[in-house]
């Protein structure tokens, strides 16, 4: 209940301000990832409150993706989506805007949005007792007008509890739950370097196509977002069928992989690269894609040099951390949502510059659809893999067996000019070491200054060069 | 083109069912294509049974509200398969590799079909067939899969027999409850 200084609350009405957690520290759990011995312990995969923890340490406060600017172009355009597991609404404001929401009405809890997105909405209508809220989140009324015969209501501050910090990159929008979070830029580093491989390529910019695939699958989150920030080596094994299937032979490393091919990590976000300009457009099975991956590598050279040039249509894979993972060339953008330890929701777009034609958007979309979708022939076998190593961990000596991350572990590359920790060659475990050490930053940290000054911050020769 | 072979629309009215014979034998073909299914026999499902201008569509489900004109499902959108004849074929292929993994050891399927309507249209070569759909999938100790939906079949009869040339395929799940596909429907 309101007493004394309210801020604004109503004396005789509670305060409904809305409430965000604090991180805490957890230094048993940071060193569940030994970085000396180059080893996971197993119960960061399994653990139910290294989990709980995560959700507080890890989701409650990093920028997570939300959204594209493309999916919700006009005032009252919302789509909904998670942070961590949190439902969240994230809408296309009056002025241009985006806010985002948590999907709970304030009276008795209820979402007060059922579906996936929509159109020119204005507002959202809980079905419980019909509170209404507008498009900014604010209290508009109820049913019964209880709001309307009670003038004291509205000065309760009552409304959806709004995403702390919302911000946008190169059309990507993302939001943190966290006020004191440090802007979406400062969380990303020099790795926007990176990022405009593909959000930057071309003058007109990009858009999501076709709309979202969900699918479950029966693995902690870590898996995927790990597969994605730097596993090359498991394409030759785990997706040589799909490679048949649609080369006709393996997956290729590119003519000059023992020069070129690097990984990168700044905070934990990562990407691999072989920077051979197709390898993974070619996986789409399109020629015409190959011939547009080729154009586009020569034209971005002006926009972006000759090295990430090189990187839009490679063998490669990123993942921004936490959850949020892409594939250069094969356009596939996804979150890994976690839902308990052992599960995840993921969503599946696809991405394309705006200037492409039309029937390279189309060819895209249905590349994606072949490749990297549930039924596509490389996902398809991704996910048992995943879901086994997650699993056999209800055997208790199994889970006190460490894991082995020691690939390339010597192959620290002092000379190359890029920004970040650069690690020489992708079949390499480095990407994933500097993932797994954010991660322990994160368990171990309480506060931002630590957070943005530990060991996955950006060495300093690289941050002069990146300038 | 006729307006049963546009991949984007459902099939119009439904009041022209077949003779006897007829429906007996598409009966037959249907059943007769998911036995081969269950079976992985999938290189000769594309031979025998697939025409060579299928189409085969299985959208994705959306949650949408009632008063939005978009649908729960738009062609052009996201979609689990979206295949020509040579699309479908890549796929095979994967099966057909020893190290397609999440098919070694070996699935058990088991497609049931029921609710089976057959329809005559306005090509006499061409018949619409509506039915459901048990898709289930089981693999090692106990990972299961079941899946429900409908489909919305085109059938040509060619040389005696039937070929498919156009199937909509439409899910009852929004959120896929599997982590793959690797099946047909």
């Amino acid at each position: 209940m309101c007493e004394g200084d309210c801020k604004g609350a109503a004396k005789g009405r509670p305060n409904m301000k809305p409430v965000y957690p604090k991180a805490g520290s957890y230094p048993d759990f940071a060193k569940l990832v030994d970085r000396e011995n180059a080893q996971v312990d197993r119960r960061v995969f399994t653990d139910e409150e290294v989990y709980q923890a995560e959700l507080r340490q890890i989701f409650a406060r990093s920028w997570l993706f939300l959204a594209h600017e493309s999916q919700i172009p006009n005032p009252g355009d919302f789509v909904r989506t998670s942070m961590g597991e949190d439902d969240v609404i994230v809408v296309r404001q009056r002025d241009g805007s985006v806010n985002a929401f948590l999907n709970s009405c304030p009276h008795r809890g209820n979402r007060v949005c059922m579906v996936d997105a929509g159109k020119k909405a204005r507002g959202f209508i809980c079905n419980y007792h019909g509170w209404s809220f507008g498009i900014d989140g604010a209290l508009r009324g109820t049913d019964g007008k209880v709001y309307e015969k009670d003038e004291t209501f509205e000065k309760a501050q009552i409304g959806l509890t709004p995403v702390a910090q919302v911000d946008s990159y190169k059309g990507l929008i993302f939001g943190t739950f966290d006020p004191d979070a440090v802007s979406l830029l400062e969380f990303f580093g020099d790795f926007t370097y990176y990022l405009d491989i593909m959000l930057d390529n071309d003058e007109g910019g990009t858009e999501f196509i076709g709309g979202a695939i969900k699918s479950e699958i029966d693995c902690n989150w870590k898996f995927p977002a790990e597969n994605f920030v730097g596993d090359i080596l498991h394409a030759f094994w785990t997706h040589q069928s799909g490679a048949q299937a649609i080369l006709g032979g393996g997956v290729d490393l590119g003519k000059r992989y023992d020069e070129l091919a690097f990984q990168a990590s700044i905070y934990g976000h990562g990407i691999e690269t072989n920077l051979d300009k197709v390898g993974n457009t070619r996986t789409l099975g399109y020629p015409d894609l190959v011939d547009y991956a080729f154009d586009l590598s020569e034209k971005a050279k002006d926009r972006l040099g000759d090295i990430r040039a090189r990187a839009i249509g490679a063998v490669s894979s990123c993942t921004v951390f936490p959850n949020f993972s892409f594939l250069p060339g094969q356009n596939t953008f996804r979150v890994w949502h976690p839902r308990g330890p052992g599960k995840i929701e993921l969503v599946v777009w696809t991405l394309v510059n705006k200037n492409a034609p039309d029937h390279i958007k189309e060819q895209y979309r249905k590349g994606v659809m072949m490749t990297f979708s549930p039924g596509g022939v490389f996902e398809m076998d991704d996910g048992e893999n995943w879901e086994y190593s997650t699993r056999v961990n209800q055997g208790f000596v199994t889970r006190h067996q460490p894991l082995h991350y020691a690939l390339g572990i010597e192959s620290a590359d002092m000379e190359r000019d890029l920004p970040g920790h650069i690690h020489k060659g992708s079949l390499n475990d480095a990407n994933q070491r500097l993932f797994y050490t954010r991660w322990a930053e994160f368990m171990e940290h309480d506060n931002w200054t630590d957070l943005q000054n530990g060991a996955t911050a950006a060495p300093k020769k690289t941050a002069t060069a990146a300038e | 083109m006729l307006d049963i072979l546009d991949i984007s629309k459902p099939f119009a009215d439904m009041d022209r069912p077949v003779d006897i014979e007829t429906e007996r034998a598409i009966t037959r073909w249907l059943h007769a294509e998911v036995r081969y299914l269950d079976a992985e026999r999938y290189q000769e499902w594309l031979t025998d049974f697939i025409d060579p201008e299928i189409h085969y569509w299985m959208p994705d489900m959306e949650t949408r509200r009632r008063d939005d004109p978009r649908g729960m499902f738009a062609y052009g959108e996201s979609a689990y398969f979206d295949d020509t004849w040579s699309e479908l074929n890549i796929r095979v292929k994967r099966y057909n590799e020893p190290s397609a993994w999440a098919d070694n050891p070996q699935t058990r399927h088991l497609h049931q079909i029921s609710n089976i309507e057959i329809n005559a249209t306005d090509d006499p070569t061409l018949f619409a067939v509506h039915s459901a759909f048990t898709n289930v999938r089981n693999r090692n100790e106990a990972d299961q899969d079941i899946i429900h939906g409908r489909r919305e079949d085109v059938l040509r009869a060619v040389d005696g027999g039937y070929r498919l040339l156009r199937r909509r395929v439409f899910i009852v799940q929004n959120v896929l409850l599997s982590k793959n596909l690797n099946t047909f429907f």
